[in-house]
């Protein structure tokens, strides 16, 4: 039902020049309702309290509290709001926090007003948006990869969670040789270069869920 | 000397000086052996010979008389000195009767029974050993009509006594002074050579900066102990040396990774949001209708404008450009600057020898950076609302004070070590940079004295 409503929207960003543009550009857009703006984290998360807006946009940093605390606090309290980080830093991990911080979406700055609209329809029905710019150098939209196989899978989410080949063969109770294998062969089915931009291509292709990396942080 | 021996004299020391030590005594107690086996058979075959001699001419004499000799003894002894004084060497003579008897005897024979064997031969020296264990010669000759004999006999431990202690004393002391060798070796070992050795790979081992001497040096003379003291010594210094350049070089790689974080945060809170502004503004443009195009347009020229003074203003700062115009410009239009930048008021004062002053740029960014230093601190911690600066040259010397109203601190309990380790390196720096020119910069400041506010003055001499 929430699909036919107007999506309701947070924005909060320190920068006045950029908050009024995107800012702009929501209030222009009838499916979207820009229900309130913070200039800084405590703010945001006041607001959020308070409105339960259906998406939050979050600049990753903020004085006070930080895009990426906001979303630790909403994702504690377990919120309803969906989350998007709007940012200007591009560092892969910075999307691999934000994920794991429990966003569902991380769009630059600079993006487009066609495509934040898609991330925050995404993000609204509970799917995950990542920037095209993010991992877009060597992600085709038409490109299928070939299906991971379930050590490769256990391997990468592994990777992707902070360990070193040596923990996670330890881990696997394999040897540190055959995971290097492994990631060399997932690197080649997913065209990525190295674990974090391997996982953030298989969290975009659906090879990997979000769900499956937020459980490893357990 | 040719250097090839004293190669071999130094690789060889210990040996060669062994040698040294031992072979002279060993050389002694040999000769000194051999010496006195020669001495000892001299000595014996002319006692041996003497005493012969003197039994013989004994019983001759005695012989001659033969016949007033009868038994028991008649004669007269005065006739024979020999008995009441002896023989002129020491030993002494006898007249013994056929029954083995003495007849007549030297002052100082013995009890002829101690020495008496039945097997003794007769008209030859022997050399025998008494009952009470000394040795005797002796020679026994009979009397002509079988009176009985003469024995002559010389002790060896009356005649030799001292001369055989003294003779035998030589190889023991021999033996005592090569004793002596071998332990003064010994130490020579322990306490020089061991320690040496000791220092040597010490020193050979010791990477300088990182390792101090081994400070449980034990057994060595006192003066290898100073050499080994010594380095010691010189190893803390270079580790303690070592330690203040890492922290140095610490501390100016710190900084630069602070200014690196610095200006990135500057980039990305000024120009990056502005651009990113303009490309928002850019995709709203796309977006827009014939109508509301120019006021968008307007207002993304605004942005732009504001994006190149941000990148200005951040150029200014990394570089200022003015610094070509010469120092006291310089001074001005940054005091300008600033007081345009924090709302204060600055100002800036020159004598006349300093307005003609010609100096290197890189003393004039010195000085720049301390006064821009001291104008944030001044309006950041101190609240001033005034400050005032002042350059004056007198001769070869130029000063420069800067005053401010603001609150102050308690200079005296702010150490540039503690501001540095706190990554407030704003007034260590300011130092740090005056003495680099080879000046001096003093910084007063109180709280509670009347006169509130900081006062800096840098000086240096051109």
């Amino acid at each position: 039902m929430k699909n036919d409503k107007v999506i309701r929207i947070l924005l909060a960003d320190d920068h006045p020049l950029t908050r009024a543009g995107i800012a702009e550009f929501l209030r222009r857009e009838p499916s979207l309702d820009l229900i309130a703006e913070a200039e800084d984290g405590e703010k945001a998360w006041d607001l959020i309290q308070d409105m339960n807006p259906d998406v939050a946009l979050l600049d990753i940093r903020m004085p006070g509290l930080d895009g990426v605390s906001v979303a630790q606090k909403v994702k504690a309290a377990n919120l309803p709001t969906s989350l998007i980080m709007l940012t200007s830093y591009d560092a892969q991990q910075y999307v691999i926090a934000s994920l794991r911080a429990g966003a569902k979406g991380f769009v630059l700055k600079t993006v487009s007003p066609k495509d934040l609209t898609a991330a925050i329809n995404t993000v609204s029905k509970g799917g995950l948006y990542l920037d095209p710019e993010v991992a877009s150098a060597i992600a085709e939209d038409d490109f299928i990869p070939e299906p991971l196989s379930v050590r490769e899978r256990e391997v990468l989410l592994l990777a992707a969670k902070g360990l070193s080949s040596k923990e996670v063969a330890k881990k696997l109770f394999i040897s540190e040789r055959t995971v290097q294998t492994h990631l060399a062969s997932i690197y080649d089915k997913l065209g990525s270069r190295n674990k974090t931009e391997a996982l953030l291509l298989a969290l975009k292709y659906g090879v990997v869920t979000l769900e499956e990396l937020l459980e490893d942080d357990e | 000397m040719p250097p090839k021996i004293f190669r071999i004299l130094r690789s060889h020391f210990l040996i060669i000086l062994l040698c040294l030590l031992v072979l002279p005594p060993v050389a002694v107690v040999f000769f000194a052996v051999a010496g006195m086996v020669n001495q000892e058979n001299a000595m014996e075959a002319a006692v041996s010979s003497y005493v012969q001699d003197l039994a013989e001419s004994m019983a001759y004499h005695l012989s001659s008389d033969d016949d007033s000799w009868d038994l028991p003894l008649l004669g007269d002894v005065s006739k024979y000195p020999f008995f009441s004084w002896g023989p002129s060497i020491p030993g002494w003579v006898a007249l013994i009767g056929r029954g083995g008897n003495v007849i007549i005897a030297s002052p100082g024979a013995v009890n002829i029974a101690n020495i008496w064997r039945d097997d003794l031969p007769v008209g030859e020296a022997i050399k025998i050993v008494g009952k009470d264990g000394k040795e005797y010669t002796l020679a026994i000759y009979p009397l002509k009509k079988s009176h009985g004999y003469v024995i002559a006999a010389v002790s060896w431990s009356q005649l030799l006594g001292g001369l055989v202690i003294i003779s035998r004393m030589w190889p023991l002391s021999v033996v005592v002074i090569t004793i002596g060798s071998f332990i003064a070796i010994r130490l020579l070992w322990s306490m020089l050579i061991i320690p040496l050795q000791n220092l040597v790979d010490e020193i050979n081992n010791l990477q300088s900066g990182n390792d101090t001497a081994n400070k449980n040096f034990k057994n060595a003379v006192k003066e290898i102990d100073s050499v080994h003291n010594a380095l010691l010594r010189f190893s803390e210094a270079t580790v303690e040396r070592d330690n203040l350049r890492n922290k140095y070089v610490r501390d100016i790689v710190q900084a630069q990774e602070k200014e690196r974080m610095d200006m990135a945060r500057e980039i990305h809170d000024g120009p990056l949001q502005e651009v990113t502004a303009l490309v928002q503004q850019i995709h709203m443009t796309l977006e827009d209708d014939e109508k509301s195009r120019p006021a968008r347009i307007k207002r993304t020229e605004i942005i732009a404008r504001s994006v190149v003074r941000e990148l200005r203003s951040l150029c200014d700062e990394l570089a200022p450009p003015w610094m070509d115009l010469g120092l006291t410009e310089a001074i001005t239009e940054i005091t300008d600057r600033l007081s345009q930048v924090y709302d204060i008021n600055i100002t800036a004062d020159f004598n006349d020898e300093a307005q003609e002053l010609e100096i290197d740029n890189e003393i004039i960014l010195s000085l720049l950076r301390i006064i821009q230093e001291a104008i944030s601190n001044a309006t950041r911690h101190g609240q001033a609302s005034e400050i005032n600066i002042k350059l004056t040259k007198n001769n070869d010397l130029v000063k420069l004070d800067i005053n401010d109203n603001g609150e102050g601190f308690d200079a005296n309990n702010i150490s540039m070590e503690n501001l540095r380790i706190g990554g407030h390196r704003g007034l260590a720096s300011m130092t740090e940079r005056m003495n680099l020119i080879g000046g001096n910069l003093k910084i007063e400041s109180g709280v509670n004295n009347n006169n509130k506010g900081t006062h800096i003055t840098a000086e240096f001499k051109i």
